[in-house]
């Protein structure tokens, strides 16, 4: 009993401080996030299991010229962007907090989502999720200004002000209209620190809150500094509210880790590889992708 | 001495204006396809599950048109690819591809009408060109950037960035983790396996 307690309260705790930093992409069966590569093609996100493949998909036998199977001349050709890999010295331990998460998954945060998601219907749930974005502002703000992001501070800002005032509380999402387009940024402390040269270090699966590194760690630390609720009553309250982000969320995304899962060969190695692509093209392109041309031009040489 | 003359600014005009008009043929065959996948999804008469065959029948032309799967395969493998025999070079890019349809069939065929935004087009080399793309949802916004390559002519897909996550650089990394502890036959058996759905 006693450890069921103090499994109950690490819940609470991780959750809780696990939606503080919220990567928006990186998919993980426990932490909210998810979009996996190449998931939504060019189609919308629905769950739906995959039927096996039909027979005909082989019929053709070789796909192309021969010549096009002739060796690579430069191994290094094709790589136009930088290594993207991280140490994992942590593998084992990882892998078995990987297959914790994934089963906390299935069997205990997408059923109590899909129920959640039968009552409540979707406007309301993203009513939900837009307010706790809006109550994380200072996180985005606050971040973009450490990284000297000026126009995201300002940015952030404003949506801050529209969304509070005319977006009753948060609840509605009025400045990412056409008329206003003020996006909501991208900014965290683990991110920042990236920014000022922290690297990644190594790989981390947390249970409960997923791909991470010992920088981007730091910085879900940091970030629940700047998550007003954390000063606004006792732990228990901030805790609840975030574990109910938490199952909020997840009830938006449901199929997203599903068909992550599907599409891996490995679906560890996938995640970890998506986390680390992401957070280092968040680090690359802090504050939105560069100009056009710019980009071209520095990936020629 | 006006022939040549002539001929040389005719010449030159045609040069410019191929040059003007190819700035955006990477957008534009990327759309086309694009398109062409949604003519499919939305036709009126493919509706129900019995059209869901059809559906997938002509989706696989698209793709073949649309991407370029030894590109794609090649890429994938990187440094790996040449240790694998051609025979099984060719048998990675035909299992690769029905792993990625087979992943990847459902959420296209789930597609409701959203709405797809061209926003960019770089390029990256004289061969090589991304295509930026945004897909529109109720709650969210989702980039897509195509990679395309000029092939014999026309602008294949080798690879496709969702979020800033590339598909291909993704599946490298796991493909690299499994070589790097088996050999490539055994790949080819995950890969096997994986499509037939186990």
């Amino acid at each position: 009993m006693k450890s069921y307690l103090f499994g109950v309260t690490l819940l609470c705790v991780v959750l809780a401080a696990g939606c503080a930093h919220k990567p928006a992409v990186v998919s993980d069966p426990a932490s909210s996030a998810a979009a996996p590569p190449a998931q939504q093609v060019m189609a919308a996100p629905k769950a739906e299991p995959s039927p096996p493949p039909s027979p005909e998909v082989s019929v053709k036998a070789v796909s192309g010229n021969l010549d096009d199977y002739q060796d690579i001349e430069d191994p290094d050709k094709g790589k136009e962007v930088e290594k993207v890999t991280i140490a994992d010295p942590l593998e084992p331990f990882n892998r078995a907090m990987f297959q914790f998460n994934d089963k906390l998954y299935f069997w205990f945060l997408k059923p109590v989502a899909q129920g959640y998601s039968k009552v409540v219907p979707e406007p309301a749930r993203v009513g939900v999720s837009n307010f706790y974005t809006n109550l994380s502002f200072p996180i985005r703000f606050v971040n973009s200004l450490l990284q000297a992001n000026f126009a995201g501070a300002a940015s952030e800002l404003g949506r801050f002000i529209i969304n509070t005032v005319w977006g009753i509380g948060g609840l509605l999402d009025p400045a990412a209209s056409k008329e206003i387009d003020l996006k909501k940024q991208r900014a965290d402390f683990g991110q920042t620190l990236g920014v000022y040269g922290v690297g990644q270090g190594f790989y981390i699966h947390w249970p409960l809150l997923g791909p991470s590194s010992p920088r981007d760690t730091v910085g879900i630390v940091g970030d629940i500094f700047l998550y007003p609720s954390i000063y606004l009553g006792p732990w228990e309250v901030w805790a609840g509210a975030r574990v109910y982000e938490r199952f909020n969320d997840t009830s938006l995304r449901i199929g997203d880790y599903e068909s992550l899962k599907e599409a891996a060969i490995d679906p560890y190695v996938a995640v970890r590889d998506a986390y680390v692509q992401y957070r280092l093209n968040m680090i690359k392109h802090k504050g939105g992708p560069p100009p056009p041309g710019v980009k071209g031009l520095l990936e020629n040489n | 001495m006006r022939r040549p003359l002539t001929f040389a600014i005719t010449i030159l005009m045609i040069l410019l204006f191929t040059m003007a008009a190819y700035a955006g043929v990477p957008t534009d065959t990327v759309q086309a396809n694009v398109n062409k996948v949604l003519d499919v999804l939305r036709d009126p008469k493919l509706k129900g599950e019995s059209a869901k065959e059809i559906k997938k029948k002509k989706l696989r032309v698209i793709y073949e048109q649309m991407f370029n799967d030894v590109e794609l395969g090649k890429r994938t493998l990187a440094r790996n690819w040449n240790s694998l025999s051609v025979a099984q070079r060719q048998e990675f890019v035909i299992l690769f591809r029905q792993v990625l349809e087979k992943a990847y069939i459902d959420r296209i065929l789930a597609y409701t009408n959203e709405k797809i935004v061209y926003e960019r087009e770089t390029m990256i080399s004289g061969n090589l060109a991304e295509v930026q793309t945004k897909v529109i949802m109720a709650s969210k916004e989702i980039p897509i950037t195509y990679k395309v390559i000029l092939k014999d002519g026309s602008w294949k897909v080798y690879d496709v960035n969702v979020e800033n996550v590339s598909l291909v650089l993704n599946y490298r990394t796991q493909f690299s983790d499994i070589l790097a502890k088996n050999k490539p036959e055994q790949l080819l058996e995950i890969l096997r396996k994986k499509v037939k759905g186990q």
